[in-house]
Parts: structure tokens; C-alpha cells; sequence
């Protein structure tokens, strides 16, 4: 095995191993993010309390996995809704060239706003709330995919071999299910998992801002957004540590979709 | 050449050593008197100084002067009335006007004045409660009547705090601009107002009463945080200080702290669930909370001393009433220590039965509702997440929820517990919380309370010939050894807290005798602004 290879299959199985352990960790929580220990408030890290605590005695590394795990499931859920809206749409421009050209409109009218303000938007005017992001973060993330699908969608009815097939009267259900599909699935499965990482980011952001999740749960958004207000007396550890979770989230996503991007690249 | 080379740098040594010299001669004279007083506490009114529409209800009005002002023990002290007198059917008052008083403009201001801010106050409905004005009237020059529907011992109040504006038929008189272009006969006038940055104003030349300490006053509507940054480059004189942020300012600036009765306390929706809603369509009740065993319950397992450390940093004392302390208040309705035992009893006994998960239940219906708070409020989102993690070993599960203000009034107010704060140097408070003609009327009794033997103390306090009799009545309401709104009667709330007003100064300003302070940190300090002195050379 070249050295490029074994490092990305070890950093992809290190990426997956720490996802997983997040994830199992913060499934044994239990009360534990909500626990106030009112006589250990505002600690800074120690052996009790990895993370330290916040300022009503919460302990900020149950917090912190309580809230990757949120935005983990916030994030997937966006993720899927994204992924399937972009194949809506790229199937709807199969239609004919109108419906085409209607697609590509929506397509570009929807990337020439900022991403940021359109998540806003959308999810003010939804009222804020969990259902708020992930609708939010749907909507607004899925006309590069849907661009990408759109064009292989394309490229597959010229295509000579899916031709042939046409010509040797294969039905349309086969030529979908032995052509289609195949090339198209990898597609979806990538880009839902590249559109991860901007999901959950995205999340964070919006309930950092105040129009994403309630402040009562502890999303990573949230503890950042009241980390801000300790940060000029000095108590670091309840941004960092949020915040480097995050980041952590993010690049572990990220590297698995790459991964998986190049293992289908190279079939 | 060379002699020009020489002599330049010399020549910009001795400018140098020049002007460092003129320096230090400036920073040895002895100062002057301080002129300017930059002060940073907030409380920015969103809709101008107009006292028609609710300034200077607390803290003082600044532009405008009011008839009457209150002493601490408060007892009413003369301003723009030197004379002022209460008919026995306690329907009428006479008050005397000083005949030297001046607007800013140079103007005199007379009972006709007097007379339009009432009335117009009135009409507008603003926060000024003048509901019990039939009319107000200029009987001379300098002498103006105002005549009540009904006796109301709490009127006194707004002549302490309306602020007298001229009358709109005057050529300077009120308009709707007034709000920012104020004219008054206060110690201040405006020189700007730039909105959401700062106010400036500068001594009123006409003003009758003392000289104020300061010639001009610069208000900052600052962010926490660049309040914060302001006062340690020492760019402030004065600056409110939040509970979090208290260790943050410079030692070198004094600590002031304003007790006051800005309390924070959960209020109950009273009623159960009926399916019926209010008149702007939000639903009314909640069955939990309808049960007065829940409340007891609530009210003694509550650790307020915690929750004083916990929210409020320390900066705050236990509260057990809207208005602890004041004298229409009871002085030992205090509670015990919080009693989870006692507390858990009250609910066994009421029928509230644990399930399996820990949570009550009474008749299938689990004890579970939501505890509702403005979105932005930290110190509201503290105290409603640290009670709820109080309550949970009680079997209680009280749902800690953001809203922002117009979804509490418009789903929230009347169904869910809600995390209020009041506090007010009247006891017309008292009267709007908890009479029942009163329910449901916007922020006020919006838990829908009611009982009879309460609305009769509370009216016969409104009705009563003395300030004193009136008190007793008002501590009758909350308990009369049977029944009343307080803890021990039908618990209609569980007050939490009420909190310390910090404030960070210059050591060299002597702001004099602190009062208590109502609701809203911040411009309450203000309302002893004329005792304020500079004690530094």
C-alpha cells in the first residue's frame, strides 16, 4: 500500500473512530448536560471537569458532546432533505427544456444570495426552532448538488452505452435501475456527506445568532453564543472547547466524504 | 549647510522639551471643576423623553419637573406645587403652583400647563396610570385642580412623576415631535440625541430649583461589552455593571449598589384550561398550575438564597413579595429554608402521585408545563433553568422556554408560568397584579387571579383616607391571617429574587443617599441626579 493511501485509509478510520465515540459517549449522558453543581460554577478544567464548567455549575464536556451529538442528527437530517431536494430537482430538469430551464433559474436566483442571509431568512421567518434550522439549512443547500446531478443526468441520456441499451428496447425501469442508479447514487451519498459539514456549521451559526436552536438546549451554537459573554472575564474554556469539538466534527465529516469521494472517483 | 543641520534637530529638541513643559505645567495646575459627567447605564427610552407616553416613570425626567417629588420615607416634598391638599371626599386635589417657574425657552409655566399634561396624559395611556383622572383644570394662573372618578390613594404617585409639559395651544407647546425635541422646566435641556449612540444635555439657565452639579451630562448607549471598555480606558464617570461582569471593571472605580424591589419571580396562570382565550386570541389556563398545592409546592422547595448566587452573582437578595420592604408590603412573609420534604408533602397529600420515571401525576395528568421567558435575558434564563433543576427532584418538571416578547403575549402569557420582573415605588403595582378586574389585562394579572376577600382589601386601600390606613390594607391583601395573594395565602407567584443594581464609578463622585430602586437597571439611579457632587479638586 503506497504511503498517501495508508495515511488517508488511517485518517479516515481515526476520523470514524472519533465520530463514533462521540456519538456512543454522548448516548450515555443521560441527565448529565442539564446537571447543575451550584456550589462548582464557572470552574476552570480539571480533573472532575474535563471542560470546566459554565456559569450554572454545568459540566461543558457533557455539554459539548451533547451538543456535537445535536448537531450531528441536526446536520444529517439537513443533509438528507438537502440531498434529496437537489435530486427533485435535477430529476425535474429531465422533464423537458423548459422545466430545465426553470431549475437552472431557481438554481442560480438561489446561489446569487449569500448563503448566510438566505438561512436567516428563512429561518426567521419560521420562528427559530429545531425544525426551523434543518428546513432552513435544506432549502438553502442544495443547488450545487442538485447543479452536479443535473449535469450527470444529463451526460447519462446521452450517454452511448444507456442509448444502446434504449435501442435493444430495454424498458425505461431497467435502464433506470441498471443505469441510472448506479451512476447516480454515488453522487447523492458524497454530496450529502460534503453538505455535512456546511449543515452542521450552518446550524452552529444560526443558533449563535439567536433564530436557530432554543436556548435551552445545548447545541454548540448556544454554548458559543453564552460563551460570549464570559469571554471578557476571562473564562475560555467555554468557548474553546465547544468550538474545537466543532471544528473536530467538521474535519472527521469532511474527511470521510472525501474518502469516499475518491474511493468512487477511482472505480 | 552644516550649520542648518545642526541647528534643526536642536530646534525640534527644544520644541519638544517646550511643549512636554507646557504639558506638565497644564497637568500641574489644579484642575478645574469637573463640567461634564459621562455616564453609562442604558436605559435609552425608545420613543423619546415624552412624558405622556410613559417617561420618567422612573428616574428622574431630567427635561421636565414634576409637582410634587418623594422623599426616601415617602412622604411628598414640594416642587412645582409649593401647596397641595386632598378634598375629604377624597375626590379633589388643589395644588399651588410656584409662579417663578420657566421652561427652558424662557417661557413661564402656568396651571394651564399643568392642566393639558394631565388631561393629555390621560388620553394617551401611556404607562402613566391616570385612569382614575376625570379631569384636570386650571382654576388661575397658579392654581390647578384635578378631580378623580373614584377616591384612588395611589393618584399621589403620578404627581411625583409626570413630568409637566407646555400646553399644546402655546406656541412652543407639546406636539407630536415632542418626544425628541423635549421642552421642560427640568434642570437639563437637550442639546442631542443621536439614537442608539448618546444623549447630551446641558444645564437649563431657567431652572428654579438648585444649580445642578454638572454643566453638561453625556448619557452612553453603549453595549455591556464596550461599556465595559470604556470604563477600564476610563472614558466613563459612571457605568451599570451586569452581575457577570462584575469582576471585570477596575478596582480602582467604586462599587455602588442600589437595593432595589426589581424583583424576578414566576408567575402562575391561576385558572385551568378551558379552552377559552383572551382578546387577542391567546389561550388561558393551565391545569397544573391551577392547582394551588403546586404552587405551595413550588414556593417552598425554591432555594432563593442559590439562585441570588447563582443568577445574580450574588448581587440580589431573596424575594418573597412584589414589594419587600416597602411599607405596603408584609415584613415577614418571608419563607424558611427551602423544605423539599415539606414541599414533596403538600403534593402527596394533594393527590400528586411519582410515576415510574419520577415525574407526578395527578388523575392521568403528568406535572409538566413550561416556564416561558423573554428571549435576551440572561439573567431571566439562568433563573428559570436553575428553579427548574430545583424542582426536579420534587417530581416537578418545569420546562424552562425562550420566546421573544410578542410570541409570550400572543401564546404564552395566560397559559404557561412566566418569568416576569415588576417592582415599583408605587403600590398601584400591587392593585393591577392581583385584582381580578385586572385579569388578563395585558402584563398585568395575566394568571388570571381572583378572589373576592383580595379585591375588597385592595379596593378599600384605594379608597382609604390616609396613607397609612391604605397600607394596611395593602398588607392585608397579601395575607389577612386567612386568605390573600401572598405564600401563604393562594401563592399566585413564587417571587425569586430581586436584584442589586452595581454600578461602577470614579472614585471621585459622591452620588449621596441611594433610594431603593424600582424596575430597570440603570436610569433609576438618576433620581437623586441634584445631590450628585465631584469630589476631587
Amino acid at each position: 500500500m503506497s504511503q498517501p493511501r495508508l495515511s488517508a485509509l488511517l485518517s479516515t478510520a481515526l476520523a470514524g473512530l472519533l465520530l463514533a465515540s462521540a456519538l456512543i459517549a454522548a448516548a450515555g449522558l443521560g441527565d448529565t448536560p442539564r446537571q447543575m453543581h451550584f456550589d462548582a460554577r464557572l470552574t476552570p478544567p480539571n480533573l472532575d471537569f474535563w471542560f470546566g464548567t459554565d456559569a450554572l455549575g454545568r459540566d461543558v464536556a457533557a455539554r459539548t458532546l451533547a451538543g456535537l451529538t445535536l448537531s450531528f442528527w441536526v446536520g444529517s437530517l439537513a443533509a438528507l432533505f438537502g440531498t434529496l431536494i437537489a435530486l427533485g430537482m435535477a430529476l425535474t430538469a429531465m422533464l423537458g427544456p423548459r422545466w430545465d430551464a426553470l431549475v437552472s433559474l431557481v438554481i442560480d436566483t438561489l446561489l446569487s444570495v449569500p448563503h448566510l442571509l438566505l438561512l436567516l431568512m428563512i429561518a426567521f421567518a419560521l420562528g427559530g426552532g429545531t425544525h426551523a434550522v434543518i428546513i432552513a439549512v435544506a432549502l438553502s443547500h442544495w443547488p450545487s448538488l442538485a447543479r452536479v446531478l443535473r449535469a450527470e443526468l444529463l451526460h447519462l441520456r446521452q450517454a452511448p452505452y444507456v442509448q444502446i441499451s434504449q435501442a435493444l428496447g430495454k424498458s425505461r425501469g431497467f435502464i433506470v435501475r441498471h443505469h441510472w442508479i448506479p451512476q447516480v447514487l454515488p453522487h447523492c451519498l458524497v454530496g450529502a456527506l460534503l453538505l455535512f459539514p456546511h449543515a452542521v456549521l450552518h446550524e452552529a451559526a444560526l443558533s449563535f445568532l439567536g433564530v436557530g436552536l432554543s436556548a435551552e438546549q445545548p447545541a454548540i451554537g448556544v454554548l458559543l453564543g453564552e460563551s460570549m459573554r464570559h469571554v471578557s472575564g476571562g473564562d475560555w474554556w467555554l468557548g474553546v472547547f465547544p468550538g474545537a469539538g466543532l471544528l473536530l466534527m467538521v474535519l472527521c465529516i469532511q474527511r470521510l466524504g472525501e474518502t469516499l469521494r475518491r474511493a468512487w472517483a477511482a472505480r | 549647510m552644516p550649520t542648518a543641520l545642526r541647528t534643526k534637530p536642536r530646534l525640534r529638541s527644544v520644541s519638544i522639551l517646550a511643549g512636554l513643559s507646557v504639558l506638565c505645567l497644564l497637568s500641574a495646575s489644579p484642575a478645574t471643576a469637573k463640567e461634564t459627567l459621562t455616564l453609562a447605564i442604558g436605559g435609552e427610552p425608545e420613543q423619546g423623553f415624552d412624558p405622556l407616553i410613559g417617561w420618567g416613570q422612573y428616574g428622574h425626567p431630567l427635561f421636565q419637573s414634576t409637582l410634587l417629588t418623594q422623599g426616601e420615607d415617602f412622604s411628598p416634598r414640594a416642587a412645582l406645587a409649593t401647596d397641595w391638599s386632598l378634598s375629604d371626599d377624597r375626590r379633589t386635589w388643589q395644588l399651588t403652583l410656584r409662579d417663578d417657574v420657566r421652561f427652558a425657552d424662557g417661557t413661564p409655566l402656568t396651571a394651564e400647563d399643568v392642566a393639558y399634561t394631565f388631561n393629555a396624559a390621560a388620553e394617551a395611556g401611556g404607562r402613566a396610570d391616570l385612569s382614575a383622572l376625570k379631569h384636570a383644570e386650571a382654576v388661575n394662573e397658579h392654581r390647578v385642580s384635578l378631580t378623580l372618578h373614584a377616591p384612588r390613594i395611589t393618584f399621589i404617585d403620578q404627581l411625583y412623576s409626570l413630568g409637566i409639559v407646555p400646553a399644546a395651544n402655546r406656541d412652543n407647546g407639546y406636539d407630536e415631535g415632542y418626544g425628541r425635541k423635549p421642552l421642560g422646566s427640568g434642570p437639563y435641556r437637550l442639546v442631542e440625541w443621536q439614537e442608539g449612540e448618546q444623549l447630551i444635555v446641558e444645564r437649563n439657565p431657567y431652572f428654579t430649583g438648585p444649580t445642578p452639579p454638572f454643566e453638561r451630562l453625556v448619557f452612553l448607549f453603549t453595549g455591556e461589552d464596550t461599556t465595559l471598555r470604556a470604563a477600564q480606558a476610563g472614558e466613563v464617570d459612571i457605568a451599570s455593571v451586569p452581575p457577570a461582569l462584575d469582576d471585570a471593571y477596575p478596582e480602582t472605580m467604586q462599587r455602588l449598589v442600589m437595593q432595589s424591589i426589581d424583583n424576578r419571580g414566576i408567575l402562575f396562570p391561576t385558572v385551568p384550561d378551558r379552552g377559552e382565550s383572551a382578546s387577542n386570541g391567546a389561550p388561558i389556563g393551565n391545569d397544573v398550575t391551577a392547582d394551588p398545592a403546586i404552587r405551595y409546592a413550588i414556593n417552598r422547595a425554591l432555594d432563593r438564597d442559590t439562585l441570588v448566587e447563582v443568577a445574580l452573582n450574588g448581587h440580589g437578595r431573596a424575594a418573597f413579595g412584589p414589594a419587600d420592604g416597602l411599607p405596603w408590603s408584609r415584613p415577614n412573609e418571608t419563607l424558611d429554608a427551602p423544605d423539599l420534604e415539606r414541599a414533596a408533602a403538600i403534593l402527596d397529600d394533594a393527590g400528586w402521585q411519582r410515576s415510574n420515571d419520577g415525574l407526578r401525576e395527578k388523575d392521568g395528568q403528568p406535572a409538566r408545563f413550561r416556564l416561558s421567558y423573554p428571549s435576551g435575558d440572561i439573567t431571566r434564563q439562568w433563573l428559570a433553568e436553575a428553579s427548574a433543576e430545583m424542582l426536579r427532584p420534587l417530581g416537578i418538571d418545569m420546562q424552562p422556554t425562550r420566546r421573544p416578547w410578542r410570541e409570550l403575549r400572543r401564546e404564552a402569557m395566560h397559559k404557561d408560568a412566566v418569568l416576569f420582573g415588576w417592582g415599583s415605588r408605587s403600590p398601584q403595582e400591587v392593585y393591577t397584579l392581583f385584582h381580578s378586574r385586572h385579569a388578563g389585562d395585558g402584563y398585568f394579572n395575566s394568571g388570571f387571579y381572583a378572589n373576592d376577600t383580595v379585591d375588597n382589601h385592595l379596593d378599600a386601600a384605594q379608597a382609604a383616607a390616609s396613607v397609612e390606613q391604605a397600607n394596611r390594607h395593602w398588607r392585608n391583601a397579601q395575607w389577612d391571617g386567612d386568605t390573600g395573594y401572598g405564600a401563604r395565602g393562594d401563592a399566585a407567584w413564587a417571587w425569586l429574587v430581586n436584584l442589586d443594581h452595581v454600578y461602577a464609578a470614579d472614585a471621585c463622585l459622591d452620588v449621596g443617599e441611594l433610594g431603593i430602586a424600582p424596575h430597570g437597571h440603570g436610569w433609576p439611579i438618576t433620581a437623586n441626579l441634584l445631590d450628585w457632587r465631584w469630589t476631587c479638586p
